[in-house]
């Protein structure tokens, strides 16, 4: 969906009269990359640099300690013909983000459906419910994560009251990635706040206009909260799955960097975090990187263009 | 050398697009004795550390600025610095990463100053020979350590069960095993936590048996056969309910709080002497500790005494022999000795040993006894592991151990994986 | 509080009261039931702060048997430096964050939603790129980079990115609501002859007060928890921020003072907590009752 120019409002005769070149830059681009300029110096300063930077490394036997080595595409090579654990942590982020990201949006929409009734306390459930969000990367969490899912945790101590003997969730490597998706969705606090924005830009007279019809809340919800919901949603899903698939501090916290029990744990980035600090092997770990950047860009720009089948613009 | 550099500002001038014109500032790093040291540890090592570090500056003049750091963010973080060419003067160096750091110039060789600013006279031979890597002496230790099995002795009284002594064997720690199992106190508290993916008690066990994790010319030291052997020695263990089971066992990855002693789940547990101190002040029943098991009666051998870590001086530091002065009063000087104490091990000065002695609390004096009293445990000191060990013992044994505890993997069928595996990583890295 | 909700309940007439009353109870009960097992750790977190240092990991009971306030104290004079200093660092690192972002951030966003220019497509696909690629690669470059600017032991490499909008989440962010303010307000501005700055300026942000003010909240909070740049780029304990004092509690080969340890990471949530507070009410103002309602 591109925007339209700001001059469209513009009269067309005065397009027609003048097509300097000239001042098409300077009434059209220059603007532009004025607005720009803070993120154009970034971009180039900060972020273009280091990004060849690694792309050239992937090509290199780095150690960070000695200069690089070239070595061609070995990397490449190694990582998909002879590497196992590339393998198992790609199967871990998959799966990762193809259960996290859906039930991490599917509940912050139903809390923020439900905040979004104006009913009395609203900003102190909204707190509440961004409070587990403000913890972050928090050294603690891996504590309190196991006071949960251990073996004697409260998970099951809950289902003894059932009778049910209940495995070592966090260091099972059937669950143990589990425990990871569920604190995901604990920290439901930013996609939540994006839902409650998107909620109030939806005019409140078609809701009024429905109800006069006498259609069902259930109808309203799927006639018109979700369709002008889509930009929203679609927005959420997007930068989540990015997220997921870049998703580090947790693994790293709860198994302690291992990315164990067997390799359960093993996210992508934290194996290539791994190879990187753990193994000096920097140029490794940048081909890994170059390899998932590749993959998100994929996924992202297959959601740009069959996001026109099922996302409304109002415009 | 040339090409080196090019490399080298490549990388820099990537990153540097924008800043260009900004780089011909360069600050002066290097102002004459002002030095930085970093460590990891906790705050009561900081306390020791900057004890000394005041100490220095009032004797010498040159300030030191130190910087602690908790042992997983420490190892990025030096990384990062090397590679950015801020490396800082003195750092400490654990026995896993030594050799990486000096194959690559990041630490620099000790032997021009030994004599010198770096004095070693009476320095143990052993804890000399742990800092040296082909031949030259990279890394000074602060201490000595050795393996040890710690032992919660209250958890033995309640299941009336003997606690093993230095003479203990693998034989008993199943006997011992069953009876303290069948006892069945705390909630099915086991009596030994599973050591079958411990790099230490495998390289122990393997030393009995004449052999080594690593030979001296960094290939694998032992076959598939002693690897099936050894899965299936803890299998019969796990099975019989003599160690923790895999899941519980997997808890602990890594923090002294999520280890079994400390949880409560097992009552015996392989660590190092140094740590005892630590683990008590987490545990409430009075600790002990005795060697790892035995092969059989009378076999020793298997313990050596390990540099517990070092201090190196960077490669890329201006103040090398400064800061070998500094090594040396962190070694020797007698009020230093008294601050630092045996918080980095055993120190490896015997002067500097009789000053601290008497001052140690009772944990701390038990540490030390035991690793005075080895006797037929002790054994000659290993080769200086190859650089790959430290991802053979992480990716490699820990996986296979857990998969192999979990069931995902019979013994019969860990043992040559292993020894494939690991043959790969070490040609790899070689 | 708007009045909307309201409407529609008194539209919906048919709706007997005891229904109204019903569905209250029970939305409530939901929020309530959810609250509490959302809270749980955080409130065994709040527990564990208060109680013997023994009792942290044996205690079977949220309650503590004894109350005491004594982790707190150890808690904060636990290191070398006092957290009175984390927190003043924190509070300076992430308000000039906070500041950075909003602006810079809505600058680009700006940009790309309403000019016209050429490269906007390529540059905004490069924008959305730089989401991409994990920092733990770039991290080494852009460390040699700002070593090269003297920057190392300062708290520049935390914040002048941000005044150079580097996160492109928040461009991304902006973007997408910008697309939804009506652009007849921007062409009528236009008639009246307005430039594009006046527009950015008297139009937009003042529209967009709830995605500045999302920004705002996910910034500061962001940047509080931030633990990498500050433990790459801060060596000095004077300049630590609060999440970097926090790690430094728990080295896993030493002692650690675990009560201090979740005394102090209840207080590190307390400002950001309350940065929250304040700034949610912004967000209440919706766009549907200052912009597209008219």
């Amino acid at each position: 969906m591109t925007a339209r120019s700001l001059d469209t409002g513009a009269p067309t005769g005065e397009r027609a009269a003048a097509p300097s070149p000239w001042k098409r830059i300077w009434q059209q681009d220059a603007p532009g990359y004025l607005f720009l300029l803070p993120w154009f110096i970034g971009f180039f300063g900060l972020t273009l640099g280091p990004m060849i930077s690694s792309l050239y490394l992937s090509f290199n036997h780095f150690d960070l300690l000695t200069p690089p080595r070239w070595a061609g595409v070995d990397n490449y090579v190694r990582m998909f013909t002879n590497d196992p654990k590339f393998a198992a942590s790609m199967r871990v982020t998959m799966f990762f983000v193809v259960f996290s990201v859906p039930l991490k949006l599917a509940f912050a929409l139903g809390v923020a459906l439900l905040l979004n009734r104006g009913m009395k306390g609203l900003t102190l459930y909204r707190s509440l419910f961004y409070l587990p969000s403000l913890l972050g990367a928090s050294v603690a969490i891996a504590i309190l994560w196991r006071q949960i899912f251990a073996a004697d945790g409260l998970v099951n101590k809950f289902l003894s009251i059932f009778g049910i003997i209940g495995p070592s969730w966090i260091s099972n490597p059937n669950y143990s990635l589990w425990t990871l998706i569920v604190l995901s969705i604990w920290q439901f606090g930013s996609p939540m706040i994006i839902f409650l924005a998107g909620l109030r830009q939806i005019p409140q007279d078609m809701y009024e206009a429905a109800s006069l019809d006498g259609a069902s809340k259930w109808r309203q919800f799927w006639k018109i909260t979700l369709p002008l919901l889509t930009p929203v949603v679609f927005f959420n899903a997007i930068i989540q799955t990015i997220e997921a698939f870049k998703s580090f501090t947790p693994a790293f916290i709860i198994s302690g960097g291992t990315g164990n029990p067997i390799n359960s744990t093993l996210f992508y980035t934290l194996y290539l975090y791994q190879e990187a600090f753990g193994f000096f092997r920097m140029g490794y770990a940048s081909a890994l990187a170059w390899v998932l950047l590749a993959l998100v860009a994929l996924f992202t720009a297959f959601s740009f263009l069959t996001s026109k089948y099922w996302v409304h613009y109002d415009d | 050398m040339t090409f080196r550099m090019d490399r080298r500002q490549f990388l820099m001038g990537t990153s540097a697009l924008m800043a260009a014109g900004a780089a011909g500032i360069s600050p002066s790093w290097a102002q004459a004795a002002n030095m930085r040291l970093i460590f990891w540890g906790g705050q009561s090592r900081a306390d020791r550390t900057y004890g000394v570090t005041d100490l220095f500056e009032a004797a010498t003049g040159n300030k030191i600025d130190g910087e602690f750091l908790a042992w997983n963010d420490y190892w990025p973080k030096l990384a990062t610095q090397t590679a950015g060419g801020n490396a800082p003067d003195i750092i400490q160096m654990d026995y896993r990463y030594i050799v990486e750091y000096a194959k690559r110039n990041a630490i620099a060789p000790l032997d021009e100053f030994v004599g010198g600013a770096l004095k070693l006279d009476g320095f143990d031979q052993d804890q000399l020979e742990g800092g040296k890597v082909d031949g030259k002496l990279y890394g000074i230790s602060l201490g000595a350590n050795s393996v040890a099995t710690l032992i919660n002795t209250a958890a033995f009284q309640e299941a009336g069960v003997e606690p093993p002594t230095n003479a203990w064997t693998y034989e008993e720690l199943m006997t011992k095993g069953e009876a303290f199992a069948k006892a069945n106190i705390r909630n099915g508290m086991k009596m030994m936590s599973d050591g079958s993916y411990t790099e230490p008690m495998l390289d122990n066990w393997l030393r009995q048996k004449g052999m080594a994790l690593y030979t001296a010319d960094g290939k694998l030291g032992f076959g598939a056969d002693e690897m099936v052997e050894w899965f299936n020695l803890w299998k019969t263990m796990r099975d019989a309910g003599v160690i923790v089971a895999p899941d519980n066992q997997a808890l602990d990855t890594g923090p002294l709080e999520t280890t079994m002693l400390v949880s409560g789940k097992s009552a015996l547990m392989p660590s190092n002497s140094n740590q005892l101190v630590g683990f008590q002040a987490l545990v409430p029943d009075k600790l002990d500790m005795v060697g790892y098991p035995r092969l059989a009666a009378g076999v020793g051998g298997g313990h050596y005494r390990k540099p517990s870590m070092f201090f190196s001086v960077a490669g890329s530091s201006a103040n090398k022999e400064k800061a070998a002065e500094f090594l040396t009063f962190f070694i020797s000087n007698s009020d230093a000795a008294k601050i630092l104490g045996v918080e980095r091990g055993i120190p490896c000065l015997p002067a500097t040993r009789d000053v601290v002695a008497p001052t140690l609390d009772e944990a701390n004096q038990i540490a030390l006894n035991f690793v005075a009293n080895l006797g037929d445990l002790l054994g000659p000191l290993p080769p200086p592991p190859p650089a790959a060990a430290g991802e053979i013992d992480i990716s490699l044994l820990r996986t296979i151990g857990q998969e192999v505890s979990f069931g995902a993997r019979t013994p019969e069928d860990a043992g040559p994986y292993f020894v494939s595996e690991a043959t790969a990583i070490l040609e790899r890295a070689s | 509080m708007t009045d909307a909700p309201m409407k529609l309940t008194v539209v919906g007439a048919e709706t007997p009261v005891w229904r109204k009353r019903l569905t209250s109870v029970v939305s409530h009960g939901l929020l309530i039931g959810a609250s509490i097992l959302m809270l749980y750790p955080l409130l065994w977190m709040l527990a564990a702060s208060f109680r013997p240092e023994n009792e942290i990991f044996t205690s079977a009971s949220i309650i503590p048997t004894s109350w005491s306030l004594d982790a707190y104290f150890r808690g904060w004079h636990g290191l070398r430096t006092s957290f009175s200093v984390f927190f003043t660092n924190s509070f300076i690192v992430s308000i000039f964050s906070v500041i950075g972002n909003v602006f810079a951030c809505s600058l680009a966003a700006f940009a790309f939603a309403r000019l016209e220019f050429r490269g906007r497509r390529m540059w905004f696909a490069l924008m959305l790129m730089t989401l991409m690629l994990p920092y733990q690669v770039t991290l080494i470059p852009q460390y040699v980079l700002f070593r090269q600017l003297g920057w190392v032991d300062t708290f520049l490499p935390l914040i002048v990115p941000k005044f150079l909008a580097a996160d492109a989440f928040f461009i991304f962010l902006m973007v997408r609501f910008f697309r939804g303010i009506p652009r007849e307000l921007d062409e009528a501005a236009m008639m009246d002859g307005a430039g594009p700055w006046r527009i950015y300026w008297k139009i937009m942000l003042p529209l967009s007060t709830p995605v500045l003010a999302t920004a705002a909240i996910f910034t500061f909070i962001w940047t509080w928890d931030d633990f990498f740049g500050p433990l790459i780029y801060l060596n000095k304990m004077s300049d630590y921020t609060v999440m970097l004092g926090l790690r430094t509690f728990t080295d896993s080969t030493g002692m650690s003072d675990y009560g201090g340890l979740f005394a102090m990471s209840v207080l590190s949530i307390v400002p950001i907590f309350l940065f929250f507070l304040i700034f949610q009410r912004l967000l209440i103002e919706g766009i549907a009752t200052t912009g597209m309602k008219r």
